[in-house]
C-alpha cells in the first residue's frame, strides 16, 4: 500500500486516533499532577498514617506494570461490580501510573531545596504557610519545570494502552493494529503513528528546556 | 530521585518541633486518618465479599505447588525477555551513543535521530510493529523475539541517554590531559572515558530495567509465555480472575520494587547518583 492510497483511506483515521492521544494525554497529565500534588501533601505531612498511605501509593503505581493495571480496571473491577467505559479505564490507569511519578518529581524538587534554607526561613520569623509559599513552591516548582516535561512525554506514550482495549475511537497505537489487521499497510501504516508521536514528543520537549531554561535556579 | 534518609530529614524540617497545641491537633488527625484508611481498606474487603470474590475457590488454587510452578515458568519466561532485551539495550544503547558524541556529523545526526526515534515512540507501537508489519514482509520470527526485539530497542534509546550522561559526568581535564599526552581519541573514549562512565551510571541502569520488566507484559500480544500470558491461563482453568490477577500484580509491584531498592543500594554504595532525567517510560 502506497502512502497516498493509504491516507486516502485511513487518513482520517490517522486524525482521529491523533487528536484521540492527545486528549487522552491532556485529561491524563491533568489528572495525574493534580493526584500527585494531594499524594505529595499527604507524604510531607505530620500525620504518620497519611505519610504512609502516600508513600505506598507510589511504591504500589510506579512499580505495577501498565498493562497488568489496564487490565485490573477493564476486567477485575467489573467482577466486583464496578464497570467503567474503556476510555475513562485508560485515562483512569495514566492518571494513577502518572501521578505516582509526579509526586516523586515534587518530592525529589522539594529535596534539592535544602534544610538550611528551611531554618533560615523560620529563623526570620516566617511561619508555615509563608516558608511553604515563599521558600518552598516556587523553588520546588522551578527545578521540577524538566522532569514534568518528561513525565507529559510519558503519559503520551503510557496512553498507548489504549490499543489493549477495544478503544473508539482508536488513539494512535490502536490505529496500527487496526489497520494492519484490516490490510497490509506495512512500515509506512507504523511510520505514520510512530511519526505522530516523534513529533510530539520533540514539541513538548522542545518548550519544556525553554521554560526550564527561563526559570531553573543555576546552583 | 534522592535518598530516602534526605526525603525524611527534609519532611522533617518543613515543619517547627510541634508544640502542645500542634501535637494534639497531630494526634486528632492521625487518629482521624486511621479511621479513614481503615473505612477505605474495608469498604474494599467488602466489594470483595459482596460479590463473593472473597470465596475459598478463588484463592486456594494458590496453594497448590502445581500453580508456582506454572507461574514460576511464566516467571522465567519474563525474566528470560527481560535480560535479553536489557543486554540488546546496553549494546546498542552503547553504540547509539557513541554514534551521537562521533565527530562525524552525519553520524551524530542519525545516531541522534534514531535515539529520539526510541525514546519518543510507545513501545507497544514497536511490538505492533514487529508482530504485525514485519510478518508483512516474509521475515518469519518466533513470539520470543518479537517481544524480546521491541522491548530491547526501545529501551536502547534512553539507555543511549543516560551513557551521555554518564560520559558527561567524567571530568573534561581528564580528556585535556589525556589528549596532551598524545593519546588518541580512540584510546581517550575506551581507556579513560567509558570506563569510569559506565561505572557511573551502573545504578541507573539497574533502575531502568523496571522499564523492561514493565515492557514485557505486553508478551501476550505475541502468545509468548511470559508471567502474565501464564496467569491468563491459570485464570481460564479456575475461572478465578480477580484473585490472579491481584496476586499477580502484587508479584510485578514486588519485583520491580526490589530492582529499584537494589539500584539504590548500588548507588549508596558506590557513592554515585541514579539519573532520573533521561527516562520518558512510564508504562
Amino acid at each position: 500500500m502506497g502512502l497516498s492510497e493509504l491516507l486516502t483511506t485511513y487518513g482520517d483515521v490517522y486524525l482521529t486516533a491523533l487528536l484521540t492521544t492527545w486528549k487522552m494525554t491532556a485529561v491524563s497529565y491533568v489528572g495525574a499532577m493534580v493526584l500527585a500534588l494531594v499524594v505529595t501533601v499527604m507524604r510531607v505531612s505530620p500525620i504518620r498514617p497519611l505519610r504512609v498511605v502516600g508513600d505506598l501509593y507510589v511504591q504500589v503505581f510506579r512499580n505495577i506494570p501498565g498493562v497488568s493495571l489496564v487490565i485490573i480496571i477493564v476486567y477485575a473491577l467489573p467482577v466486583l461490580k464496578v464497570v467503567l467505559d474503556y476510555g475513562p479505564s485508560v485515562v483512569i490507569a495514566c492518571v494513577l501510573l502518572g501521578s505516582a511519578f509526579g509526586s516523586e518529581n515534587f518530592m525529589s524538587g522539594i529535596n534539592t531545596i535544602g534544610v538550611g534554607q528551611i531554618e533560615a526561613a523560620r529563623s526570620l520569623g516566617m511561619g508555615f504557610v509563608q516558608i511553604q509559599r515563599q521558600v518552598v513552591i516556587p523553588q520546588a516548582l522551578r527545578s521540577a519545570v524538566l522532569p514534568m516535561t518528561n513525565l507529559l512525554i510519558a503519559v503520551m506514550l503510557t496512553t498507548a494502552l489504549g490499543s489493549q482495549v477495544p478503544l473508539s475511537p482508536n488513539e494512535l497505537t490502536g490505529a496500527v493494529s487496526y489497520i494492519n489487521t484490516r490490510s497490509t499497510g506495512g512500515i509506512l501504516a507504523f511510520a505514520i503513528s510512530a511519526l505522530g508521536y516523534v513529533l510530539t514528543a520533540v514539541v513538548i520537549g522542545f518548550v519544556g528546556n525553554r521554560i526550564d531554561k527561563r526559570v531553573r535556579i543555576v546552583r | 530521585m534522592s535518598s530516602h534518609t534526605d526525603t525524611m530529614s527534609m519532611r522533617d524540617a518543613l515543619f517547627e518541633a510541634p508544640g502542645p497545641r500542634m501535637r494534639r491537633n497531630i494526634r486528632v488527625g492521625t487518629a482521624i486518618s486511621l479511621v479513614l484508611v481503615a473505612v477505605a481498606l474495608g469498604l474494599v474487603v467488602q466489594r470483595f465479599y459482596l460479590t463473593g470474590q472473597l470465596a475459598a475457590k478463588y484463592w486456594t488454587f494458590f496453594g497448590q505447588a502445581s500453580t508456582w510452578a506454572f507461574l514460576g515458568r511464566g516467571f522465567l519466561g519474563t525474566i528470560q525477555v527481560a535480560l535479553v532485551a536489557g543486554v540488546i539495550a546496553l549494546v546498542l544503547g552503547l553504540v547509539l551513543m557513541l554514534g551521537r558524541t562521533s565527530a562525524l556529523r552525519p553520524v551524530a545526526l542519525v545516531s541522534r535521530v534514531v535515539i529520539d526515534f526510541f525514546r519518543g515512540v510507545p513501545s507497544l507501537l514497536l511490538i505492533y510493529f514487529f508482530f504485525l508489519v514485519v510478518p508483512q514482509y516474509g521475515i518469519k520470527l518466533s513470539s520470543f523475539w518479537m517481544i524480546t526485539l521491541p522491548v530491547g530497542l526501545a529501551a536502547s534509546g534512553v539507555l543511549a541517554e543516560v551513557f551521555r550522561a554518564g560520559v558527561n559526568a567524567v571530568p573534561r581535564g581528564q580528556v585535556e590531559a589525556a589528549m596532551s599526552l598524545g593519546m588518541s581519541k580512540h584510546k581517550i573514549t575506551f581507556k579513560i572515558v567509558l570506563p569510569q562512565a559506565i561505572r557511573f551510571v551502573i545504578p541507573t541502569l539497574i533502575s531502568q530495567l523496571v522499564v523492561v520488566v514493565k515492557d514485557t507484559t505486553v508478551a501476550y500480544v505475541v502468545s509468548y509465555p511470559d508471567m502474565l500470558q501464564n496467569a491468563r491461563v491459570l485464570i481460564t482453568n479456575y475461572d478465578a480472575l480477580v484473585s490472579t490477577y491481584f496476586v499477580i500484580a502484587i508479584i510485578y509491584i514486588l519485583l520491580n520494587y526490589l530492582i529499584n531498592k537494589a539500584s539504590v543500594a548500588v548507588a549508596r554504595k558506590t557513592g554515585t547518583k541514579i539519573i532520573s532525567r533521561t527516562s520518558t517510560a512510564a508504562v
